[in-house]
């Protein structure tokens, strides 16, 4: 083939498939795209598109059991002398693969944490790339490893030189991921996923990374992602992929301000955005039909509810407080006790019927909150009410019998609908088990709750006989949702729901959570480190960072006027899919500051006083020195 | 890392002490002594037996003061290195096992050799074939060692040396060497019958082992920081050695510490059936003829040994991975 100018990598046609028990599955279904010198080129898809296996296929590292059946992967190397080298066609075992991988395209994997070996240290990792493809004495190697790791953002590169992975935070990970990939100055690095592992924040300085070392090198990318709003922020040309197939590929301008078709337009709109107008719903890709189960059920439950005409918060949180004291074996024989506190001083109110949106990056604690409030932790101190028949309890305070009772109005939904979910029970006695525990009606009865609760969450109670294993991750969370609602509870608790999921299904979910809130008048705290997605289920939103709510106010409010350093840094990170709203990377990369807690002025105690939840509009509150000046805050 | 082994080997000290007295409350449990033993053993022959000689025996060795005195006697004799006396062999306790426990580490190391050398590239090759014949085929072979008794497969071997060969393969050395002096043509010896032992008793080991290698090498194979190793450009058998293969080793370097023990009771069947001069028919004897010094320094060796296994695979697993050393948080 003769050479085409300019273009780095042009996949022609190409189908992958893999062996399997009895046969053998398409995973790619002849997809071709092309990839300039030096610019960045998106495939997006959900999981199962094919995505990865492509990324694979160019690198040939399928799994044992994947195959190219046709096709051709053409890479023309800028540096080398012009030949067109077709990799599809090259055997496994090729000298030139083993001279490519890394040394010409390399790759940049989703979770840092497994990418990296924990039994070597990230020097060596780092280091191994380049001495696999150049000749260079130890201390050469060395004084390279360190100059990358310090252009990729490590604060102090000798010391990270022989860390363990284990040992860095989820952003230096990544960092040292990257490193690795760039040592060897390739022509191409592929991206699978690179930030879908990572908080917020972190991803856009990672994006801000990548982008800038992009320009710098005039290196291609090839960006894997399902987020289009990390599409909309880095690519020049995108190719959306749906079961191995292109459904439309384009530059950014085309996919985003045009998108023709249907697939890509639904995606669209089955994402949250900040923009919606209240009451707004998502469009889900695959509608389940649950809506009219929700209606019938809601009836039922509505009665009941009425008799108790409750006044006041539904759920009160007064200054809890949660240590974890950690004991660390030293080697040198004295043990050092170390106090964490996780959860610092957090009062919050979920009124009747109100869904408050808990938003805060890993580690902030807002799953503890959400364990403490339902006493699955034992708090240090504090104060948790909850309002119920018996007027205003306090849960800290309960008793073994009481808790029983407690634990029926107060239900939670997990975030991995995988794990929550008891492999080796079918549905039905997963659903029947909330029945079981608290000895509500005998066997006829509770199946037939059972098969409404499916009927609830628009499944058929056909399938109630199956194991957890035969449900897509979607439908299991909907299982999850119904052992939630078995027992009729006032209040659920969501801690990420939707978070492993994909994007048309979270609709789906989201969208059933909403209606069931409405028509069952439940109460609810959404525990999310997506913006978006509490703005679209919540009305009052409360930042967590470092075990503190910084800041808490309606959605509007906080979207249009927030007021705390982090709440704007938060904002500030999101990656929008618009192309009129893009991250500003320069400032992202400028601030640079690996500490986004060291706020300054009227945020801090630095200067004595102490931090309080100030009053700065209605119902909105910031975490601020109670000694500041007031107007610092509305600036 | 000092303080570390330090604070270990001061853990060891309680461990010991309850190991010793539960042996000797073990060894005292079943009703008499070796003298009753011993007197009954006479009166069943017929002979005469002088109450007197009993006695004295009796105050001799001490058998008529409280079971405390004696436990004491018996634990403090130990750590300056007198193990007691065996009445069974009319020596001391030392000289009875000293020959022995030396071919006994010699066996039981040659065969640990053994089992590590077959069973590595085996489990290995297994594991990076997943589900080829050679996997299927290795996996039958190891199975069927798995399956064999080791008693029957020292039987059967014997029974084959001695129609085809026309050799008798049982003893650690041709019978000449017994109680010689050592000498060059007494290890050639050695050696030369080293081999059916070391085969026989390391044939179900090495299928076990083989089976754990290839389990715990699949599942490092499917784990990301292959996949990266291989993106990097690594070729297949030198990212295989430097991550899964490292990786893996873990849960051998945790089962040194049951390696130990198995030097002084490994194998007592087939040691039986070979005629060994090993300890393991030794240790069955003086169970047997209630020859409690010798039963109990058998016992206690083999929990100092098992306490010290434990140590050394707990230091090796520290040094050899960061996250054992370095992240050793327990959070309360």
């Amino acid at each position: 083939m003769e050479r085409d100018e300019g273009v780095l990598l042009k996949v022609d046609d190409l189908r992958v498939s893999f062996d399997v028990q009895g046969g053998s599955v398409e995973a790619v279904k002849g997809i071709s795209f092309e990839v300039k010198n030096g610019s960045v080129l998106a495939l997006v898809g959900e999981s199962g598109s094919g995505k990865s296996v492509i990324s694979q296929a160019i690198l040939r590292i399928l799994p044992d059991n994947g195959r190219i059946d046709s096709g051709k992967i053409l890479f023309c190397d800028p540096n080398g002398n012009g030949d067109v080298i077709d990799l599809a066609a090259m055997s496994n075992r090729d000298p030139y693969l083993y001279k490519l991988r890394g040394g010409r395209i390399s790759m940049v994997f989703q979770e840092p944490m497994t990418a990296l070996s924990p039994l070597h240290t990230i020097g060596n990792q780092v280091e191994e790339a380049l001495t696999l493809h150049h000749k260079k004495t130890k201390a050469e190697a060395k004084t390279d490893t360190e100059e990358v790791l310090k252009l990729v953002g490590f604060p102090d590169p000798a010391r990270a030189y022989e860390m363990y992975s284990f040992e860095l935070s989820g952003g230096l990970r990544q960092r040292a991921v990257i490193a690795m990939a760039l040592i060897c100055n390739p022509a191409m690095v592929i991206a699978d996923e690179p930030t879908t592992a990572l908080d917020v924040t972190v991803q856009a300085q990672i994006l801000g990374l990548m982008k800038e070392l992009q320009k710098k090198f005039n290196m291609a990318i090839l960006l894997i992602t399902h987020d289009l709003g990390v599409v909309a922020n880095m690519a020049d040309e995108v190719v959306v992929i749906y079961h191995g197939e292109v459904m439309e590929a384009g530059t950014v301008d085309d996919i985003f301000n045009n998108p023709q078709h249907p697939y890509l337009k639904a995606l669209m709109a089955a994402i949250p955005h900040f923009d919606m107008a209240p009451g707004e719903r998502l469009v889900s890709l695959r509608e389940m039909g649950a809506e009219d189960g929700v209606k019938a059920l809601g009836s039922q439950f509505a009665v009941s509810r009425e008799v108790k005409n409750m006044e006041g918060p539904h759920l009160q949180v007064t200054n809890l407080r949660k240590e974890f004291t950690i004991r660390r074996g030293s080697w040198f024989g004295s043990s050092l006790a170390n106090t964490i506190v996780a959860v610092d001083n957090v009062s919050l109110e979920v009124k009747q019927g109100e869904c408050l949106g808990l938003v805060g990056e890993s580690g902030s604690g807002k799953t503890t909150v959400a364990k403490l409030v339902i006493r699955a932790l034992e708090a240090t101190s504090g104060e948790v009410k909850f309002n119920s028949a018996n007027g205003m309890q306090n849960v800290l305070e309960l008793n073994k019998q009481e808790l029983l009772e407690f634990r029926k109005t107060v239900q939670m939904i997990f975030q991995d609908p995988f794990s929550s979910l008891n492999p080796r029970m079918t549905v039905q006695n997963i659903l029947r088990e909330p029945f079981q525990i608290h000895r509500q009606g005998i066997g006829d009865e509770q199946r037939d709750q059972v098969v409404e609760l499916m009927k609830l969450v628009g499944l058929d109670p056909r399938f109630l006989n199956r194991y957890p294993h035969s449900f897509s991750g979607g439908q299991r969370q909907r299982i999850g949702i119904a052992r939630a609602l078995a027992l009729h509870p006032e209040m659920l608790i969501c801690d990420e729901p939707v978070s492993a999921l994909d994007v048309s299904v979270q609709a789906q979910i989201l969208n059933l959570l909403n209606d069931l809130r409405k028509e069952l008048g439940l109460s609810s705290l959404f525990i999310s480190h997506n913006l978006a997605v509490v703005n679209y289920v919540a009305d009052r939103i409360a930042v967590m960072c470092r075990g503190k709510i910084v800041e808490i106010a309606s959605c509007e409010e906080l979207f249009e006027n927030p007021t705390h350093p982090y709440t704007k840094s938060l904002l500030a990170s999101v990656p929008y899919p618009d192309l009129d709203r893009l991250l500003d990377f320069e400032e992202i990369m400028k601030s640079r500051t690996f500490d986004i807690t060291a706020w300054g002025g009227a945020f801090s105690v630095s200067e004595g006083g102490t931090l309080g939840h100030i009053k700065v509009g209605d119902d909105h509150f910031v975490l601020a020195n109670e000694n500041c000046d007031r107007t610092e805050l509305s600036a | 890392m000092l303080g570390y082994i330090f604070k270990r080997i001061l853990y060891m000290l309680p461990t010991l002490i309850l190991t010793s007295i539960l042996v000797f409350a073990l060894i005292e449990l079943p009703p008499g002594d070796y003298l009753e033993t011993y007197v009954n053993e006479l009166l069943a022959a017929g002979e005469t037996v002088d109450p007197q000689q009993i006695e004295f025996l009796r105050q001799e060795y001490a058998f008529d003061r409280p079971v405390w005195e004696r436990y004491i006697n018996w634990a403090s004799g130990m750590l300056v290195g007198d193990f007691g006396y065996s009445f069974e062999f009319q020596l001391p306790v030392r000289d009875v096992i000293g020959d022995r426990l030396f071919f006994t580490i010699i066996v039981t190391f040659a065969t640990i050799i053994f089992t590590w050398a077959i069973a590595f590239p085996i489990g290995i090759y297994s594991a990076t074939h997943q589900y080829s014949w050679g996997d299927y085929g290795l996996t039958f072979f190891g199975l069927l060692g798995l399956a064999i008794p080791n008693f029957l497969l020292a039987l059967v071997m014997m029974y084959l040396a001695q129609k085809w060969f026309n050799t008798s393969i049982g003893g650690l050395m041709d019978p000449e060497f017994i109680d010689k002096p050592f000498s060059w043509a007494k290890f050639v010896s050695v050696l030369e019958h080293l081999w059916i032992p070391v085969i026989v008793i390391g044939t179900s080991g090495t299928a076990g082992m083989i089976r754990r290698v290839r389990a715990n090498l699949l599942d490092e194979l499917r784990r990301p920081y292959v996949t990266t190793a291989r993106a990097k450009g690594m070729t297949e058998f030198k990212g295989l050695m430097k991550y899964p293969f490292r990786m893996s080793l873990n849960f051998f370097i945790a089962d040194i510490g049951g390696i130990l023990p198995q030097v002084i009771s490994g194998a007592e069947l087939v040691a039986i059936v070979l005629s060994l001069e090993t300890t393991g028919p030794l240790l069955i004897a003086a169970l047997q003829s209630q020859d409690m010094y010798l039963a109990g320094s058998f016992l206690m060796m083999l929990g100092f040994l098992t306490v010290i296994g434990v140590l050394v695979s707990d230091i090796l697993l520290a040094v050899l991975d960061p996250r054992i050393r370095l992240q050793g948080g327990i959070s309360r």
